[in-house]
């Protein structure tokens, strides 16, 4: 039991969270996600259908955050609705709670982990690892990370209800995403070097690609932890991809 | 240094304003007028978070009128949000607003509400509040980013008009 739920009730909320944006749509964004994903709870919950239906509704609505953080509000909702909070503190819950989610998500994952990992696969590669090593690893690693942030969102959503924020702003979410980004910024240091140096690499290619990456490295040496976006990454990994096949050289 | 951003947004404190209003206008202080929240702890704490390190302050409507001139004066570049328009219309009762400019951000569908923009929708009596505070010497308009194109009150109103 977990807030006078089964425990498969909180169980299954989670392993729905997984398909929040399922129905994702420019009208409620992740709401139809995250109503089914309450569903079980609201089952348990509401055993008059009239009162099912308003539950369902209210979870229905426009609701938008970051789809791994979001589990944060769910799990909080799940246990706003297993205490019997009344509507009105539900929603202005969700409604208080998208922004902080959704930021702090994106800024964690979008802009830092997936392109961080990436970073790590390639490098690897080009440091002479199988390209099943560089992938298993991007897999790998991305996942625990993605699966370990849900985890421990719904967690402390389930744990704290409403009070999340405190235990938000005690995790540093923003001081892990700038200590992830040096690392990051590391590894697009040493990804430059590694292609410089493969055999393979931009060295075969000629002396003007050299030329480029040089100044790549050192542009990104000098004003990379400023400027760090995934645009620039992608970009990055796109010309390092495209000498990898041979394209350049 | 003037209050930077009049703006009437139910997300309030969100990612449109703080990276999009935000990265332009840089302020160093939100104001967020709001009866509701300003009794409400948990939901400041929530909404200080997404405030990416800048001061957030909470204000009850009657407390805010009485403040405007103290916010205006203080150093702090200052936005200041609402999540409706009843409660900027309060705000810019007597003429408190004239020569301001609020922009309409985030007012998303409810019942009794017309589309005036994909991103602003609004009942008979907010488009009538709207409208004695642009009389009165306000500029409204509606605009999601500072960048996007502004749509003035008069071309929001037929866009209201002749929606379903």
């Amino acid at each position: 039991m977990s807030n006078g739920l089964p425990r498969a009730a909180v169980v299954s909320a989670f392993l729905r969270s997984f398909l929040i944006q399922g129905s994702w749509n420019y009208r409620s964004m992740l709401g139809g996600g995250f109503a089914f994903a309450m569903l079980p709870t609201l089952r348990r919950l509401f055993t008059e259908q009239p009162a099912r239906q308003a539950a369902l509704a209210r979870h229905l609505e426009l609701f938008n955050a970051h789809p791994y953080m979001s589990n944060m509000a769910l799990g909080a909702a799940v246990k706003l609705e297993a205490e019997g909070a009344d509507a009105d503190t539900v929603r202005r819950f969700k409604l208080a709670v998208r922004g902080p989610l959704g930021s702090l998500g994106d800024g964690l994952v979008w802009a830092t982990w997936l392109p961080g990992v990436s970073l790590l696969a390639l490098t690897l590669y080009w440091m002479g690892a199988p390209g099943w090593v560089a992938a298993a690893t991007f897999l790998v690693v991305y996942n625990v990370g993605h699966v370990g942030l849900r985890l421990w969102a719904f967690r402390v959503g389930l744990a704290h209800g409403r009070e999340v924020g405190g235990r938000l702003a005690k995790a540093d979410l923003a001081g892990w995403t700038e200590r992830l980004q040096g690392v990051a910024s590391m590894l697009l240091g040493g990804l430059v070097g590694a292609v410089l140096l493969g055999g393979d690499g931009l060295r075969a290619a000629g002396p003007v690609w050299v030329g480029v990456a040089a100044a790549a490295g050192a542009a990104g040496l000098l004003v990379g932890h400023r400027s760090w976006r995934p645009a620039a990454v992608t970009v990055v990994a796109a010309v390092v991809g495209l000498s990898a096949l041979g394209w350049l050289s | 240094m003037p209050i930077v951003l009049y703006r009437v947004d139910e997300r309030l404190v969100h990612g449109q304003v703080v990276i999009g209003w935000g990265s332009q206008l840089h302020p160093d202080r939100y104001v967020v007028v709001d009866d509701d929240l300003s009794q409400s702890q948990w939901e400041q704490d929530l909404y200080r978070l997404g405030a990416g390190g800048a001061e957030v302050v909470f204000s009850g409507c009657t407390e805010a009128r009485g403040r405007l001139a103290e916010w205006r004066d203080a150093p702090q570049r200052t936005i200041l949000l609402t999540r409706d328009v009843a409660t900027m219309s309060r705000l810019a009762e007597g003429g408190a607003l004239n020569g301001e400019s609020i922009v309409l951000g985030g007012v998303h569908p409810a019942p009794g509400r017309r589309e005036a923009l994909t991103y602003v929708h609004l009942t008979e009596k907010e488009m009538a509040d709207l409208a004695v505070i642009a009389a009165a010497g306000a500029d409204v308009f509606g605009g999601d980013l500072p960048d996007s194109q502004r749509v003035d009150l008069d071309h929001l109103r037929r866009r209201w008009n002749s929606s379903n």
